[in-house]
């Protein structure tokens, strides 16, 4: 089974991140970039699959030059191949150019299933393996908190609010996974070493035939207008017990939607 | 000039998969196993299965193919996560490099596999009771009989003897008789009859344990004796230098342990209005630590990559133990200081921290003796003892 497991790298959300002011995108130089922690899911699950079923483990990741990084991690990990796709004219480019991207640099490879984090810490969009899936025809099993494949018949259970949906789909087809499908593994010494011996093929927009005037800032379907800081944590409220502090507690809670 | 201090990127994505691993037990873990009397194995086969503990070991026996910078960080990241393993510095920096250098084909087979990947743990045994920091001093002794040998003597302080499957002993052969010694090196299996074991109680907070060795007539084979019986010296310069700087490792992890926790806590609490690390009187211990650490680190590299490429370490590995552990003594002082009195709590678990931070000043050579080393050596200063 050839996996394609989609890698991004992001700034460190345990960190603080910035945009930046001249163009209020994620500023992504100054940053502490790591791979985005979702991500790490996915390539598990990955490498999980090909250990059963066999195959080959390809990382993707559209991003500038500094996200190999991103990529060796993942190939430390145990991925076989990387395809690094980056242009200076993707900066700035919305969910939907982004999936247009990603959708052809998909078509250049052979694919039975594409593993993707359910999303990302610096947009949060959550759209990417639903665009995806529509571009490409194949069928989106979303929201994995378990993946079982069978021949090529792939079972996925759902993560709701409420429990999980039993969702099936024939090969090949795009599943993206939330974090509570497995446990990343952390890199062997060996696979540190094996990593840059792995091939990683950089390939930019004229190498998958992506008119360079279709993707980037000036035409996104959509642009950060204004940001402004997160405002300081306010006052706690302080609850003075006057015999009647646990009913205060429970009404507080309350108003928080936590009970 | 090529002077280049950038670590590059497989030995920062070592830290990082070491620290990964590590953080998925914790210093809280590390405490936990100390006071009810738990091991440390679950970490240790983990951190074997992954290839660290035999990082600087050769590839054809099972190892990483790397040396003592590898190994050296691997210990200083799983000390600053909160769970050094002890045993690192014996079995894989000593035992290893040693039977790696000068074992015979056969003892490198049968021993290093296991050592590279943490299935089998060496113990290293040369302090005795008589003769402490003055090894030359030591009386235990082998002694020939048909092909194979006898041993007989004490040694004490032996760390996680409870844990090897052997241990290393260095003895005096009985036919080269009293005065300068001619140590030889033996492997003697834990369960050899005749060795016998008492566990001394420390007041370490820490797994690893430490024993009191009685050899009593312990009967050998020949190739219980690594290499020639003529190499034994030139063996344990080979084993000393990594022991050093594995010393100075597992005293940097420490030390960064208790300053990025004291760091993190001087940033939050106020008892003043400002944050406590507003304040002069605990901001600057810490920073003075800080850069002892960052001194002791590079040093510590360096006498690692004087030993990978093969290089006179002596200095270099004695300078880095004596600045780790001086380090790790200030960075701990400063960082239970800077927790007021929850520095002193079960709890919080930074004073547990104190006696190992000591222990670092006193082994695996004391900060005197590394002193009395540089004064000799690098000041051609009189020998003073
Ligand atoms: C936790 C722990 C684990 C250990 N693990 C091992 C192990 O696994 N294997 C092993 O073989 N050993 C082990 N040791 C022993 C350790 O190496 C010794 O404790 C150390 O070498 C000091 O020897 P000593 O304790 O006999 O002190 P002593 O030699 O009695 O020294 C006492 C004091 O006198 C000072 N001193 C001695 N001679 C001089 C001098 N000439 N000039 C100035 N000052 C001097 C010393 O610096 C020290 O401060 C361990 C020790 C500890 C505490
Ligand atoms: C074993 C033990 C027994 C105790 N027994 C008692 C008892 O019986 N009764 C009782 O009431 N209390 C008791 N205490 C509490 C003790 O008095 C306090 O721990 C001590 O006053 C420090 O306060 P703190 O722990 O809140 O530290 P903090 O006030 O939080 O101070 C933390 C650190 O910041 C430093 N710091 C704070 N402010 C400044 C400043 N302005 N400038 C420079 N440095 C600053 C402190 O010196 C300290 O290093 C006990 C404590 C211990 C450990």
């Amino acid at each position: 089974m050839n996996i394609v497991v989609l890698v991004k790298q992001v700034p460190d959300s345990g960190t603080e991140r910035q945009l930046d002011s001249s163009d209020n995108t994620v500023a992504r130089a100054s940053a502490d970039n790591v791979i985005n922690e979702m991500d790490e899911y996915a390539i598990e699950e990955a490498l999980t699959v090909k250990e059963s079923q066999g195959g080959e483990v390809t990382v993707l990741t559209v991003g500038p030059d500094g996200a190999t990084d991103a990529i060796r991690k993942a190939l430390s990990m145990g991925a076989d191949k990387a395809v690094h796709v980056s242009d200076e004219a993707i900066h700035g480019s919305c969910a939907v150019q982004t999936s247009a991207v990603i959708a052809a640099a998909l078509s250049q490879l052979e694919y039975d299933l594409v593993i993707c984090g359910a999303e990302s810490t610096d947009g949060r969009v959550s759209v990417m393996p639903a665009l995806l899936s529509e571009r490409l025809g194949i069928p989106h099993l979303s929201g994995a908190r378990k993946l079982t494949v069978d021949g090529s018949t792939l079972k996925v259970e759902r993560q709701t609010d409420g429990g999980f949906w039993a969702l099936e789909a024939q090969t090949p087809a795009i599943v993206s996974t939330w974090d509570t499908i497995n446990e990343p593994r952390y890199p062997s010494f060996k696979g540190i070493m094996a990593a840059k011996k792995k091939p990683v093929e950089t390939k930019s927009l004229a190498d998958l035939g992506v008119d360079a005037g279709t993707v980037g800032l000036a035409t996104a379907t959509s642009q950060v207008l204004d940001f402004a800081g997160r405002p300081p944590k306010g006052e706690g409220v302080k609850v003075t017990d006057e015999g009647d502090g646990a009913e205060k507690l429970v009404g507080f809670l309350a108003s928080q939607k936590l009970v | 000039m090529t002077l280049d201090f950038d670590e590059g990127d497989e030995l920062r994505d070592l830290r990082a998969a070491v620290a990964d691993l590590a953080g998925r037990y914790g210093h809280r873990w590390f405490l936990e196993q100390a006071r009810t009397g738990g091991t440390v194995q679950e970490l240790w086969a983990e951190a074997g299965k992954a290839g660290f503990l035999g990082v600087n070991l050769p590839e054809e026996h099972g190892g990483g193919g790397g040396g003592m910078v590898e190994l050296a960080v691997v210990l200083e990241e799983l000390g600053a996560a909160g769970c050094p393993l002890l045993m690192m510095v014996v079995s894989p920096a000593i035992c290893g490099t040693v039977i790696a250098r000068y074992g015979t084909p056969d003892q490198r087979d049968r021993w290093l596999p296991g050592i590279a990947d943490g299935t089998l743990t060496m113990a290293f045994a040369i302090t005795e009771p008589d003769a402490g920091s003055n090894s030359h001093e030591i009386t235990t002794t082998a002694r020939r009989e048909g092909d194979g040998w006898v041993l007989s003597g004490q040694k004490i302080w032996i760390s996680g003897v409870d844990v090897a499957d052997a241990v290393l002993v260095v003895a005096r052969l009985a036919d080269a008789g009293k005065g300068t010694l001619r140590p030889a090196l033996f492997v003697v299996p834990t369960g050899a009859p005749g060795l016998s074991r008492t566990q001394i109680p420390m007041e370490l907070v820490s797994p690893d344990n430490q024993f009191q060795l009685f050899l009593d007539d312990v009967v050998l084979p020949a190739d219980a004796l690594v290499g020639s019986p003529d190499a034994g010296i030139a063996q344990l310069f080979a084993g000393l230098n990594p022991e050093r700087v594995m010393g100075a490792a597992y005293s940097l992890g420490t030390a960064r342990l208790a300053l990025d926790r004291a760091a993190a806590y001087a940033r939050d609490r106020r008892v003043w209005g400002t944050p406590i690390g507003a304040h002069q009187g605990v901001s600057h211990p810490l920073a003075a630590a800080q850069v002892e650490v960052e001194l002791a680190r590079l040093m510590m590299l360096k006498a690692a990559w004087l030993i990978d490429s093969g290089q006179d370490a002596g200095t270099a590995a004695n300078s880095a133990k004596y600045a780790a552990a001086e380090a790790v003594v200030h960075a701990v002082d400063a960082a239970v200081q800077t927790h007021g009195g929850s520095g002193l709590s079960q709890e919080n678990g930074i004073g547990a921290l104190v006696t190992a931070s000591r222990f670092s000043r006193i082994a695996p050579v004391s900060r005197e003796m590394v002193l009395n080393f540089v004064a000799q050596h690098d000041l051609r200063l009189p020998r003073s003892y």
